[in-house]
């Protein structure tokens, strides 16, 4: 191919632009609904898996003593468990002090403790873990290890609700690669589709380029370079609408979730995953039109 | 510069367009190919640009055997030629300039030199301040010298033209058959189909005449007929 004839394709290509907007935009629309659906798993997906870290960050283990401690063997052990390399600080919650400390968490419907004996709850080891020992298997074996210490009866940390949810992430990302792939599939037919209606609208002008001596590949790669536009601007409106509805939902979202999840842990795609719709995109306008060219030019 | 030998096209079921035909015609010829509507005219010129293949026999078109060359011959192929046809195949959404100088840069002419090449024969066939219309505000002659201006564009060997002047009147049939004489003036080998018998008194050149797909004669200005 000479330079003259890369010259041309890219008249073409910018001129088709111009001639065939509407239709153009039309096969972006497709694009960018489809990406849109798969975006939202995306986003919805990053936000779970930052608001999972985030209680997972906050690895503050319970360690629950037995009642029958007495005053030196609290401290024993409050020194033992401070002498784990895991351990970053320890409190030491006496009964009065956790009765005071549920008290307070209850505030006026404190009056339902009434009649209640003040050393009902046990007295525990709050148990800060250093950053990292905080990831879901370090977390385990160390609650694991408290547990077995003459002492404590009962031992709690977040890190149980983590991997419940690593259970439904699981889920929710297999659920996340059906739809994309079965979306995927969906508007690669309708990209296909939608360059088929473009070339048989030009057929004319296929014909006449044919018989003046345009090779296939002349021909073709308007086409093709047509539906790479498409399905990029398509994906970049997919984008723009989830930045938008991110922007404009994400405050009140914050707000609902409250201390689940800060504001500030609400974050918008990262660079990878806007890179995936970009690359997808593009995938999806030029194999569209790749082959509708490929089978009707 | 065109050879064919024994060629026949057969559409299925066993319909024949064309028979046997044998050929000749040298290079810098003019040839009226002659019959009346479906006599196998418009098969035969596209037997020669590759639109078709033949069933059997050999297509030699300058030098290159058609039956074998791939879709990119084909394509080189065309480069070569000037193609003209009755309803003038025009692109609607080009200017008249843009739409002759459309085969130059298919045939990788830098844009420049094809608009000037374009605009050129404009100049010559009298298109020249039409060349920024569309073709639809073109009468029928004009649109057809827009035409034969693209076909003309790439400077080619053999000029190929289906039934050029069917759509136009007497007078513009004539003035469009000069512009051809012309063409073969300057070298260019032409074969025009036609069946207006009117055309062929008027301009006496080599007739080769086809009648359902077979050569019935091939006769040249002063030489007796030679009849099949």
């Amino acid at each position: 191919m000479r330079p003259a004839h890369v010259l041309f394709i890219a008249r073409r290509v910018a001129r088709n632009l111009k001639d065939f907007l509407g239709s153009h935009l039309l096969a972006s629309a497709t694009v960018a609904t489809a990406l849109f659906i798969f975006g939202g798993f995306l986003l919805l997906q990053q936000n779970l898996y930052g608001l999972l870290k985030s209680w997972g960050n906050q690895a503050a283990i319970l360690a629950y003593l037995d009642d029958d401690l007495s005053a030196a063997e609290v401290k024993a052990l409050f020194s033992e468990v401070r002498s784990f390399p895991e351990v970053d600080s320890v409190r030491y919650i006496s009964r009065e002090k956790a009765w005071e400390e549920f008290k307070k968490s209850l505030g006026q419907q404190g009056g339902l403790l009434e009649g209640l004996e003040r050393d009902v709850l046990p007295a525990s080891l709050e148990i800060s873990v250093k950053p990292e020992y905080r990831a879901d298997g370090a977390l385990k074996a160390l609650a694991a290890r408290l547990e077995r210490a003459p002492g404590i009866g009962e031992v709690e940390y977040p890190a149980e609700w983590v991997e419940r949810l690593n259970g439904f992430f699981a889920v929710l990302r297999w659920a996340q690669w059906s739809v994309g792939a079965v979306l995927f599939g969906a508007a690669l037919v309708i990209a296909r589709n939608t360059a088929r209606l473009a070339i048989l609208a030009r057929r004319d002008e296929i014909e006449i380029l044919k018989l003046v001596g345009a090779t296939g590949a002349l021909v073709k790669a308007p086409f093709v370079l047509e539906g790479m536009i498409q399905g990029t601007l398509g994906a970049l409106l997919a984008l723009a609408v989830l930045a938008l509805l991110f922007v404009a939902a994400g405050g009140e979202l914050a707000a609902a979730l409250g201390s689940f999840l800060p504001a500030d842990e609400l974050r918008f795609l990262d660079v990878e995953k806007v890179g995936l719709l970009l690359a997808i995109g593009w995938a999806l306008g030029a194999g569209g039109s790749f082959f509708a060219a490929r089978k009707f030019v | 510069m065109v050879h064919l030998f024994h060629v026949s096209k057969r559409y299925p079921p066993d319909h024949y367009a064309l028979a046997d035909i044998s050929l000749r015609v040298e290079k810098g010829e003019f040839v009226f190919l002659s019959g009346p509507s479906g006599a196998g005219k418009t098969t035969l010129l596209k037997l020669l640009f590759g639109a078709e293949r033949a069933t059997s026999g050999q297509v030699i078109v300058n030098g290159r055997n058609v039956t074998r060359l791939n879709p990119r011959g084909i394509a080189r192929l065309r480069q070569r030629l000037g193609l003209v046809f009755q309803d003038f195949k025009s692109l609607s959404h080009l200017t008249v300039l843009e739409n002759v100088a459309l085969a130059a840069e298919v045939a990788g002419v830098p844009r420049r030199e094809s608009l000037k090449r374009a605009f050129r024969l404009l100049l010559e066939l009298g298109l020249k301040d039409k060349h920024q219309l569309t073709p639809a505000a073109l009468s029928g002659g004009e649109q057809q010298r827009m035409a034969i201006a693209r076909a003309l564009v790439n400077e080619p060997v053999l000029v190929l033209a289906d039934e050029p002047t069917g759509n136009l009147d007497d007078e513009l049939a004539g003035q469009t058959l000069r512009l051809f004489l012309n063409v073969h003036r300057r070298g260019a080998t032409v074969i025009i189909a036609t069946h207006d018998a009117g055309l062929l008194r008027r301009f006496p050149q080599r007739v080769v005449a086809l009648q359902h797909g077979r050569l019935v004669g091939d006769s040249r200005p002063g030489v007796e007929e030679f009849a099949f």
